[in-house]
């Protein structure tokens, strides 16, 4: 809502300073989004008089003057109007001016003649319709003196952002009621007069019928004949523009004027072309039919459907109601006689018909926030005097008044102690009624209370609470004194499974991945560039509006948008990335309303963990850094059943990838992405990955740690190197030494692998073969273990596992 | 030459060779030359048996005193030798102390994430419980039970994520939709209040979307961290205590805070939350855009109309819930231009924080 101060300084007091009154505004909860210095618009622009005027040398429609703009230097200006001759004063805009459209003046030649400034119309300084020729001003005007000095036209405008709780803060009158409340001043109702003529009432010309009453709780009709179109009276542009609006004629612009006055949208209807029916034009408010069209104020030609409420004549729908007039019965050059409309639609049925035809105008917003049913004929009159006065109308005696349905006034009980226990204040019932005095409410003492009644203008205001909301805003939330709830009971804990979350990112970090939060939509094309599946009977959660094509989906997996981030960083020149995200996935499957989220997390490594320094070189990240980043996060979370086994996915290099096994369950996978795949994001391999259930890994998570004794006596440690073939795995082996090892035998370390290389010209190793070499260490809990003791065992340790996977020992 | 001259004799061949040996190892070797099992003073000292009895005290006393000089003399040489070798040692091995150290890279966490840890800290020392909900919600969570009326433009296809529903109702054949993307965290207000009774003291931090293209002050979607509080006896007066001490353990003890009235359709009476500019505490300046104060929060005490809903009684409860977006949060703490750069995933933006 945009707030002339000129104008509201008519309708209350202010003596605020305009800073003091947004300050006060801003805390009594109609926040001021701008303040903008009307008069700021005319810098640059002065008084001016044609000293010569001359035909320009190559131009038919254009004039050469000198203009005495006050300062003793002529400028010379090259001007497109006729409506002027020497002698007249004129607004000029000097070089360097801005206009209130957004024009900057300039030093320009117009067809060969230089010109240093612009004679300015009305329209061109925002304060008149008259677009046709100069603004000519009277003869006194003070050559050189500011236009805004001379027009007065110093206004502020105040923008406010009026909640959808409060259209009465969406009229001038509301405003000002506001104002006065919060600035224990009285506002003034405009004052005005209606002087109807002779001959045919309102009601022997025009009928009404409401076909439903919720939908249309009032409909008023004036008749205003013989009016003459033109343009508005300066004072009207003038406010009609600070409210936003653009001056069109005198009779649209009274309507809307007293649609920011009052708060009542009008529409005119050039009566002459709405049909008669039983000797009287005849308005008909209903749903449109199926298939009914209308060509709408703005030219479209628009198709209604059955939940749209018009305004209808006989013959077909003539305006979509509270939304937009139709072309065919809008006021004209040519009209005299005015069809008047001031109603009440039902406010869910404007938003509708407005949201889905992307009509949204100044009319629906009132309608949709809610329009104060005792208004319409006010409004009307007011309309009809000031078209008596500026369009030179005759008002048809009467006001048809079509009311299925009074609205009633509000009554509500407002407990005073109940009040100040729930706002934590201590108000005395006199300072209440004082407080919703100002605001227009009426309250009284009564049993228990104060009994409240509430006008028709704040139909925000139907339960006691809405009462708490009004005095505490006013008498200032900051008064309030601040206290803290002293409840019982109460516990700030985490539950397992958010502490098991949280545990999972730290030892993601411990471990050097970087966390990424990422949008969590999918581009349904991910399915087939991963090469994924979901399972069966399982598909993806489609949006049905997305913002884009791209993001059409929410995620099943993280997998997608890791290597897209990857891509994003390598375009950027960053090559080592190490990230992991932690958030939901989505799906859902045929049946279901509500899809299934899983928590998932995942982690990327790409590059190195940084680049070759001094002393430390650089390592090339791949499968074993990223397996070393899950036995990590395992050990850290104290998950120990535990192990990879290899397995292969369409986005996985086959032969580095595996699931990831906790306590016999598939909890997710790990493996470098395969080169195909690494194409399809555009990343520069090797990038390796896991993905694994966060659910899963925190059910395996060890609830209870006990302590063990720590070794007292020296361990003995023996080697073994054992050749076995290219396809034993180390896992196979080791588990093979531990079976074999007894209660004796501690632990077993791999630390060394060795293959003779294909093209190797020395083999060291039969073909096909490979060594493994483990430091096995032997200990007892109760004594030194002695050569003689170990020997034995060892010996029989390596008898058995060379037996169980085929190896022998390398010498 | 009689055996006393001789160990005199012996004892300054000795002391030359101490003083001539220039190492430990070689000192060593004049040690075992002279004192060893066979050396040259121990051979001379198994003379002292043939010796006679009147000569013995004499000789015995000599060859001790010669015995405990040569003893001293390799000592000393062999402090003095062991400390020049620790000298020339540390020398050797001195190193420059400004070379890079061997560096860990343990990764950051997510300054979004650490906002909401930080808020999480807060409300758990005031004795909240965290409470989660699904992103994925029904409109009755979202808008309904929170009191929006059927019309609330909030609830359009322009703003709101909707999902395809696969439940075969009827609404959805039709190709409409009450499954969506959840706009704010407060359905989980709902979902709380739905399982437990009072008292209730929770937050609820999470994801939420809506229909914005991302730029540098939107983003399609983004984390919100919601408050509810439902007790018997909660007051106005303890919201704004609540959100006071709030704002002072995150941004400051020297930051203002004022509450100003606004609308919610969940909560009545409404504010939103300002708090003093940090960087011209008040008085207006580029980085507020001249106001002074910065909005944080949506605030208020919860509307008797969403009580109907889940069933509290608000004749004997009374509560309060307030919403912030942790990306605003973090973009005023750190000084962050464009929201976008919390979802890039740009790896040198993530480990500045």
């Amino acid at each position: 809502m945009r707030v002339s101060l000129k104008w509201l300084k008519e309708l209350v007091d202010i003596d605020l300073s305009v800073e003091a009154l947004c300050d006060r505004l801003d805390m009594t909860g109609t926040k001021v989004e701008a303040v903008r210095v009307l008069g700021e618009a005319f810098e640059g622009v002065v008084v001016g008089q044609v000293l010569t005027r001359e035909q320009h040398p190559d131009a038919d429609k254009l004039s050469y003057c000198s203009v005495d703009v006050g300062d003793g230097t002529p400028r010379k200006i090259v001007c497109g109007a006729s409506n002027f001759a020497a002698g007249d004063k004129v607004p000029v805009a000097l070089v360097g001016a801005t206009l209130p459209n957004g024009m900057t003046i300039k030093r320009a030649k117009l067809r060969g003649l230089e010109s240093e400034g612009m004679l300015c119309s009305a329209t061109e300084l925002g304060v008149g319709s008259d677009a046709s020729g100069l603004l000519i001003l009277p003869v006194d005007a003070p050559v050189g003196m500011p236009y805004a000095q001379y027009a007065g036209v110093g206004d502020t405008v105040i923008q406010l952002e009026v909640t959808p709780n409060r259209p009465d803060c969406l009229s001038m009158t509301g405003v000002a009621r506001e104002v006065g409340a919060v600035t224990g001043k009285q506002a003034r109702e405009p004052r005005f007069t209606v002087s109807e003529a002779g001959g045919s009432r309102a009601d022997e010309l025009v009928s009404i019928t409401i076909e439903d009453a919720a939908m249309c709780p009032r409909y008023t009709a004036r008749v205003i004949r013989n009016v003459k179109i033109g343009p508005s009276p300066d004072w009207l542009a003038e406010r009609v523009t600070a409210a936003g609006a653009r001056p069109i004629n005198n009779v649209v612009d009274i309507t809307n004027y007293v649609m920011f006055e009052l708060g009542q949208p009008l529409h005119a209807f050039d009566l002459s072309t709405i049909a008669v029916q039983d000797g009287r034009a005849a308005i008909i408010v209903r749903p449109a039919r199926p298939g009914e069209r209308l060509q709408t104020l703005d030219g479209q030609d628009r198709v209604l459907t059955e939940d749209t409420l018009v305004i209808a004549d006989p013959s077909g729908p003539v305006a979509l109601a509270g939304v937009m007039g139709g072309a065919a019965t809008e006021v004209a050059d040519g009209t005299t006689d005015i069809l008047l409309e001031a109603a009440v639609f039902d406010r869910a049925s404007v938003s509708k018909t407005s949201r889905r035809l992307g009509l949204i105008s100044e009319a629906s917003l009132r309608f949709e926030r809610g329009v104060d049913p005792e208004l319409a004929a006010r409004a009307s009159d007011r309309a009809a005097a000031l078209l008596a006065e500026f369009a030179g109308g005759e008002v048809a005696a009467g006001i048809v008044d079509e009311r299925p349905e009074k609205a009633r006034a509000m009554r509500l009980t407002l407990r005073v102690e109940t009040m100040n226990a729930f706002l934590g204040i201590a108000l005395k019932p006199q300072e209440v009624m004082d407080i919703l005095g100002a605001l227009g409410l009426f309250a009284e003492p009564a049993e228990g209370g104060l009994i409240v009644t509430v006008p028709t203008f704040r139909p925000d205001l139907v339960r006691e609470v809405d009462l708490y909301e009004e005095v505490v805003r006013v008498w200032g939330m900051e008064r309030v004194p601040s206290t803290l709830p002293g409840g019982r009971e109460r516990v700030g804990t985490l539950t397992p499974f958010q502490k098991h979350r949280d545990r999972i990112g730290a030892a993601l970090r411990c471990a050097g991945l970087n966390e990424h939060i990422g949008l969590q939509f999918a581009d349904p094309t991910d399915m087939v560039r991963l090469g994924w599946s979901l399972g069966p009977d399982e598909v993806p959660v489609d949006l049905l509006n997305p913002m884009s094509e791209e993001q059409a989906q929410m995620r099943w997996t993280l997998t997608a948008g890791l290597l897209r981030t990857v891509s994003y960083n390598q375009r950027r020149g960053v090559a080592d990335v190490h990230l992991y995200e932690l958030g939901n996935v989505f799906w859902t499957s045929p049946g279901r309303k509500l899809p299934k989220e899983r928590m998932t997390v995942a982690g990327v490594l790409a590059g190195a963990w940084d680049k070759a320094a001094w002393n430390v070189a650089a390592s090339h990240l791949g499968f074993f850094d990223g397996k070393g980043v899950i036995e990590t996060l395992m050990e850290e979370i104290d998950v120990s059943r535990w192990k990879v086994r290899a397995a292969e996915h369409p986005w996985l290099q086959p032969g580095r990838s595996a699931d990831v096994i906790v306590a016999g369950d598939v909890v997710g996978w790990i493996g470098e992405i395969a080169p195909a795949t690494l194409d399809a994001y555009e990343v520069t391999g090797p990038v390796t990955m896991f993905e694994l259930n966060v659910k899963m890994l925190s059910k395996a998570i060890a609830t209870k740690i006990r302590y063990q004794d720590l070794p007292r006596y020296p361990a003995a440690t023996l080697d073994i190197a054992l050749i076995v073939d290219a396809s034993v795995t180390e896992e196979r082996v080791r588990e093979a030494i531990t079976k074999a090892g007894g209660t004796l035998l501690e632990s077993v370390r791999l630390f060394d692998v060795y293959q003779d290389s294909a093209g190797a010209a020395e083999r060291r190793l039969p073909s096909g073969k490979k060594s493994l070499a483990f430091s096995l260490t032997y200990r007892a809990a109760d004594r030194t273990l002695t050569d003689e003791e170990v020997k034995p065992v060892h010996e029989r340790l390596v008898r058995k596992v060379c037996t169980a996977v085929d190896a022998s020992m390398r010498s | 030459m009689g055996i006393v001259d001789e160990l005199q004799a012996l004892q300054s061949e000795a002391l030359n060779a101490v003083g001539a040996a220039n190492d430990l190892e070689a000192l060593e070797a004049v040690r075992i030359e002279y004192l060893g099992k066979k050396g040259s003073l121990t051979r001379v000292l198994r003379g002292l048996g043939s010796l006679s009895a009147e000569e013995r005290p004499a000789v015995g006393k000599v060859s001790n005193e010669v015995r405990g000089a040569l003893e001293a003399g390799l000592e000393a040489r062999r402090v003095m030798l062991a400390d020049a070798a620790l000298a020339s040692r540390l020398v050797a091995e001195e190193i420059d102390v400004t070379l890079p150290g061997v560096h860990r890279y343990p990764g950051k966490r997510h300054v979004i994430n650490q906002v909401v840890d930080e808020i999480v800290q807060v409300f758990l020392g005031l004795g909240y419980e965290i409470a989660e909900g699904p992103e994925v919600e029904l409109d009755y969570y979202n808008f309904t039970a929170l009191n929006h009326p059927p019309e609330h433009p909030a609830r359009a296809a322009t703003d709101t994520f909707y999902v395809r529903d696969l439940s075969g109702e009827s609404a959805a054949v039709e190709g409409e939709s009450d499954v969506l993307l959840r706009t704010h965290t407060s359905p989980v207000q709902v979902h709380v209040m739905e399982r437990e009774q009072p008292p209730i003291y929770v937050l609820a931090p999470g994801k939420v979307y809506r229909r914005d293209v991302a730029d540098p002050s939107h983003l399609p979607q983004f984390t919100q961290i919601e408050g509810l509080v439902v007790d018997e006896g909660i007051t106005f007066g303890d919201l704004k205590g609540t959100l006071e001490h709030f704002v002072r353990e995150l941004f400051g003890p020297d930051r203002r805070v004022r509450l100003r009235p606004h609308f919610f359709p969940f909560t009545e009476p409404s504010a939103e939350v300002d708090i003093s500019c940090g960087m011209c505490d008040g008085k207006g300046c580029r980085s507020c855009g001249g106001e002074g104060w910065l909005e944080v929060l949506g605030s208020g005490m919860v509307d008797p109309n969403v009580f109907g809903y889940v069933g509290i009684d608000p004749e004997r409860y009374s509560g309060f819930a307030f919403g912030m977006g942790a990306e605003r949060i973090a973009a005023l703490k750190y000084g962050v231009p464009d929201l976008r750069l919390f979802v890039d995933g740009d790896m040198r933006f993530l480990r500045q924080f």
